[in-house]
C-alpha cells in the first residue's frame, strides 16, 4: 500500500485571503493526499516546525500581500536550519511574474499563477513527490 | 377582460409560438446549453413575458412602489441620478503617507468624489510599522498609519472637507480609526460637521472572508459597535460602518448567500447595539451595505433591488422601524470580478460592464477596481481608468438620466425576487444555527465559502465559465510584467518617521491617555472618546491595540482543514 502524499499548505504573514489555499488544499485532498492546512497569520517559523512534525512531503505558501520574497526567504533559512531542507517548497498567489525567476533561485521549486487550473497543480506535486 | 383571462390568452398565445416557431428552430439551431443558469444556481428561462410576474407574487405597489417609498426597490430617494451622480471613490493606498500623498492629489486632480484609504497590512491589525510581524509587509497592500502624524502627511494640501467622504478599510479598530479622522479634521481646523467620514469596520466578516481580526469574536463585535454608537449621538451624517457581502462573495459564497450572511453579521451588530439602549431609528440610518455579484450581469442589476427590498422589509416587520432612512439603505459597489491576468487591459470591459450593472441597480458608493489589480497594488494610470471610466457612465450616453430603467422588465422583476428569495432562504438558515457568531464559530460560514469556491475553480478550469482570452480565445501565454512596486526603503523610511514620533511627543500623555483607553475598555462605556485623547497624544496604533488585546485578548484563528473531506 503506498503511503499517501501529505502536504501542507500555509499562509504567512498577515495576509488574510485564503479562498485559494483551501480549494488548492480540499483539491489536493480530493485527489487522494492528506492536507494538512494551517490557516491564517502563520510565522516562517511556525510553519517550517509544523511541517516536520507533520512529516510532510510537500509545504505549499500561499501569499498576496507582495512580501513574498521577504517570507518565503525565511522559511527556506529556516528549513535549512532545522535540517528539513529536503522538503520541496512551492508558491501560489499574486506572485509578480518577474520575481519567479527569484523565488526559484532562493530555492521554490514552482510557482503558480492565478488562473493556474486545479490539475496542473495536483500533477505537479503527485510528479515532484515521486 | 380579467387578468388572469388575459394571462390565460398569453399563455395560449405563447403556446402557439413554441409550437410553431420555437420547436422547428431548436431542431436547426439548438442552444448552446441544455439549462442556463445563473452562479448563484437560478435558472435562466428563454424569455420572459407577464407570466413570469404572478409565480413572483408581482404587485407594482407592494413590489417596486415609488422610489424613495418603501420597500426602496427602485431607488433610495425619487430622483436619484437626476440629482447628483453616485459617489466616485478610489480606493487606494500604498507606501508611506509622504508617497501616497501623491497619489492622493492625483485622485483628487482627477475628479474622485471620495477617497478610500487602503492601509497596509500592519495597520490593518494594528501592529506599528517596526513590529516584527510588520517586516515586509509596510507599506505593501496599503500605506503604513502608525500616528496621527502620518494622516496629517498622508492629507497635506487635502482638506477632508473638499471630499464628499473619506473613508479608510480598517475593520478591526474602528474607534481609532475614527479618532484618526477626528484628530484629522482638528488639524486642518475642521469640526465633525464640515466634512463625512466612511468606515468600513465590519469585524465579523474578517473571520471568514478577509482575516483582518484583532480580537476575538464578542469582543470585536463590542469595539466595532462603540463607532457606531458614537456617530448616532455625535456624528450622525457620518458611516461608522458598512457591513460586507462583497468579500464574502469573493470568498466563494455566491452573491445571494454573501447578502444574507453580510445581514446576519449586520444584524449582529443591530441587535448589541440595541441591547446597549440605542432605538432602531437612531442606528439603522448609519449603516451601508457592500453588495456585488462577480459572475453575472443581470443578477448585479437585481442583487441591489433586492438587497434594498429585504433590508426595508427586515426593518419594519422585524424591528418596527420608522423612520424612511432606517429603512432605505445605501448600497456601496466594488466592478470586479473575473479580471484575467493574461490580457489585462480586457479587464476594462470587465469593469466597465459590473460598473454598470451597479449604477442601473442604483447603487450609491462606487469604486471601480483597476484593470491591472491583478498584478499588484494599481498603477497610476490604471487608477484613472478606473475613475474616468465611472465619470463616462455618469456623464455620457444618458445613463444616469432615468430612475431604475430596467424596473418593470419581466425578466428583471421575476430575477430580483427570485434572488430576494434566495436570500431570505440562505438567511434563515444563519439564524437556525444561532446568527452570525455561532456561524463563525461552529465553521458553517467558512465550509459554504469553500464549497463554493470549489465549484467557480470547476466552472473556471473546465471552461464551463468561459475566460476570453484565457480559457476560451488563448492567443498567447505572455503573463504580463512590470507590476507596480513599492519602493523597498518605505520600510525604513517610516519606521524613522515613527521613532521622530515617538520621541517629540509629550509621553506622560500618551502614558495617562492609553490608561484611560483601558479602564474604558474595562468598564464597558465607549472606546472613541478614549481613543481619540490616545490619538491627539500621537499614540501609536500598535499601543493602542496593544491595551486592547491586554484587555480583551488576541482571537486564535482556526485551521478550518486538516483531514480529507472534513471541515472543522
Amino acid at each position: 500500500m503506498t503511503r499517501k502524499i501529505r502536504v501542507l499548505i500555509a499562509k504567512v504573514g498577515l495576509d488574510g485571503h485564503d479562498v485559494g489555499a483551501r480549494v488548492v488544499a480540499r483539491s489536493l485532498s480530493d485527489a487522494g493526499m492528506e492536507v494538512i492546512y494551517t490557516g491564517l497569520r502563520q510565522r516562517p517559523e511556525q510553519i517550517v516546525l509544523a511541517a516536520i512534525q507533520e512529516s510532510v512531503d510537500l509545504i505549499g505558501i500561499s501569499i498576496l500581500s507582495g512580501s513574498h520574497m521577504t517570507l518565503i526567504e525565511e522559511i527556506i533559512c529556516c528549513l535549512q536550519k532545522h535540517e528539513a531542507g529536503d522538503i520541496p517548497v512551492i508558491a501560489g498567489g499574486i506572485i509578480p511574474y518577474e520575481d519567479i525567476k527569484m523565488l526559484k533561485e532562493i530555492g521554490v521549486v514552482e510557482v503558480f499563477l492565478p488562473e493556474t487550473p486545479i490539475q496542473e497543480i495536483i500533477e505537479y506535486v503527485q510528479n515532484i513527490i515521486e | 377582460m380579467g387578468d388572469n383571462e388575459q394571462l390565460g390568452n398569453l399563455q395560449n398565445a405563447k403556446t402557439t409560438w413554441e409550437k410553431d416557431c420555437l420547436e422547428p428552430w431548436l431542431k436547426r439551431v439548438p442552444e448552446r446549453r441544455r439549462e442556463f443558469q445563473t452562479d448563484i444556481g437560478l435558472p435562466l428561462k428563454r424569455v420572459y413575458t407577464p407570466i413570469d410576474l404572478p409565480e413572483v407574487d408581482f404587485d407594482y405597489q407592494k413590489s417596486l412602489g415609488f422610489p424613495g417609498q418603501y420597500p426602496f426597490t427602485r431607488g433610495i430617494n425619487p430622483t436619484m441620478y437626476r440629482s447628483e451622480p453616485w459617489i466616485v471613490r478610489a480606493y487606494s493606498g500604498f507606501g508611506d503617507p509622504k508617497l501616497c500623498n501623491e497619489r492622493y492629489k492625483r485622485l483628487m486632480d482627477l475628479g474622485v468624489d471620495e477617497i478610500t484609504m487602503a492601509v497596509d497590512l500592519p495597520t490593518q491589525v494594528g501592529y506599528d510599522s517596526d513590529h516584527i510581524m510588520a517586516k515586509g509587509e509596510v507599506g505593501k497592500v496599503g500605506v503604513a498609519i502608525d500616528t496621527l502624524r502620518d494622516m496629517e502627511i498622508l492629507f497635506e494640501d487635502i482638506p477632508l472637507s473638499s471630499l464628499k467622504r473619506v473613508a479608510m478599510l480598517g475593520n478591526s479598530f474602528g474607534p481609532i480609526a475614527l479618532a484618526l479622522f477626528i484628530a484629522l479634521g482638528e488639524k486642518q481646523g475642521l469640526r465633525p460637521s464640515e466634512f463625512v467620514v466612511d468606515l468600513q469596520n465590519d469585524v465579523l466578516k474578517e473571520y471568514i472572508a478577509r482575516g483582518t481580526y484583532i480580537f476575538p469574536i464578542r469582543p470585536a463585535v463590542r469595539v466595532a459597535t462603540d463607532v457606531v454608537g458614537y456617530c448616532a449621538r455625535n456624528a450622525p451624517h457620518w458611516y461608522p460602518m458598512t457591513f460586507c457581502a462583497n468579500h464574502i462573495n469573493t470568498a466563494g459564497a455566491g452573491s445571494s448567500k454573501a447578502v444574507a450572511f453580510a445581514l446576519a453579521n449586520g444584524l449582529c451588530y443591530i441587535e448589541h447595539l440595541m441591547e446597549k439602549g440605542y432605538k432602531i431609528d437612531e442606528i439603522a440610518p448609519l449603516f451601508t451595505v457592500f453588495c456585488d455579484d462577480r459572475a453575472d450581469f443581470f443578477v448585479a442589476i437585481c442583487n441591489s433591488r433586492a438587497t434594498r427590498r429585504v433590508w426595508a422589509r427586515i426593518m419594519r416587520e422585524r424591528f418596527k422601524a420608522q423612520d424612511p432612512a432606517s429603512l432605505g439603505i445605501k448600497i456601496c459597489a466594488y466592478s470586479h470580478g473575473g479580471e484575467t491576468l493574461l490580457e489585462p487591459t480586457n479587464n476594462i470591459a470587465r469593469i466597465t460592464l459590473a460598473a454598470l450593472a451597479y449604477i442601473l441597480g442604483g447603487v450609491q458608493f462606487l469604486s471601480n477596481a483597476s484593470y491591472d489589480e491583478v498584478l499588484g497594488t494599481p498603477t497610476v494610470d490604471a487608477a484613472k481608468t478606473s475613475v474616468r471610466i465611472q465619470q463616462i457612465l455618469a456623464h455620457e450616453l444618458g445613463i444616469a438620466d432615468i430612475v431604475d430603467p430596467l424596473g418593470g422588465s419581466y425578466f428583471i422583476e421575476n430575477l430580483t425576487t427570485q434572488i430576494e428569495n434566495q436570500i431570505l432562504r440562505e438567511l434563515q438558515k444563519v439564524e437556525e444555527h444561532g446568527g452570525a457568531v455561532a456561524a463563525i464559530e461552529n465553521g458553517y460560514y467558512v465550509s459554504q465559502l469553500t464549497d463554493g469556491a470549489m465549484r467557480r475553480k470547476r466552472e473556471f478550469d473546465t471552461g464551463e465559465r468561459p475566460s476570453v482570452g484565457v480559457t476560451k480565445f488563448r492567443s498567447e501565454s505572455k503573463i504580463p510584467t512590470g507590476a507596480f512596486r513599492i519602493e523597498p526603503t518605505v520600510e525604513a523610511r517610516q519606521v524613522e518617521r515613527l521613532n521622530k514620533v515617538r520621541k517629540e511627543r509629550n509621553t506622560n500623555a500618551v502614558k495617562d491617555a492609553l490608561e484611560y483607553l483601558r479602564e474604558v475598555a474595562k468598564s464597558g462605556q465607549n472606546l472613541v472618546p478614549p481613543a481619540l485623547e490616545a490619538v491627539r497624544a500621537y499614540s501609536t496604533i500598535g499601543e493602542m491595540c496593544d491595551v486592547l488585546r491586554d484587555e480583551f485578548g488576541e482571537y486564535q484563528g482556526k485551521e478550518y482543514f486538516s483531514k480529507k473531506g472534513s471541515e472543522k
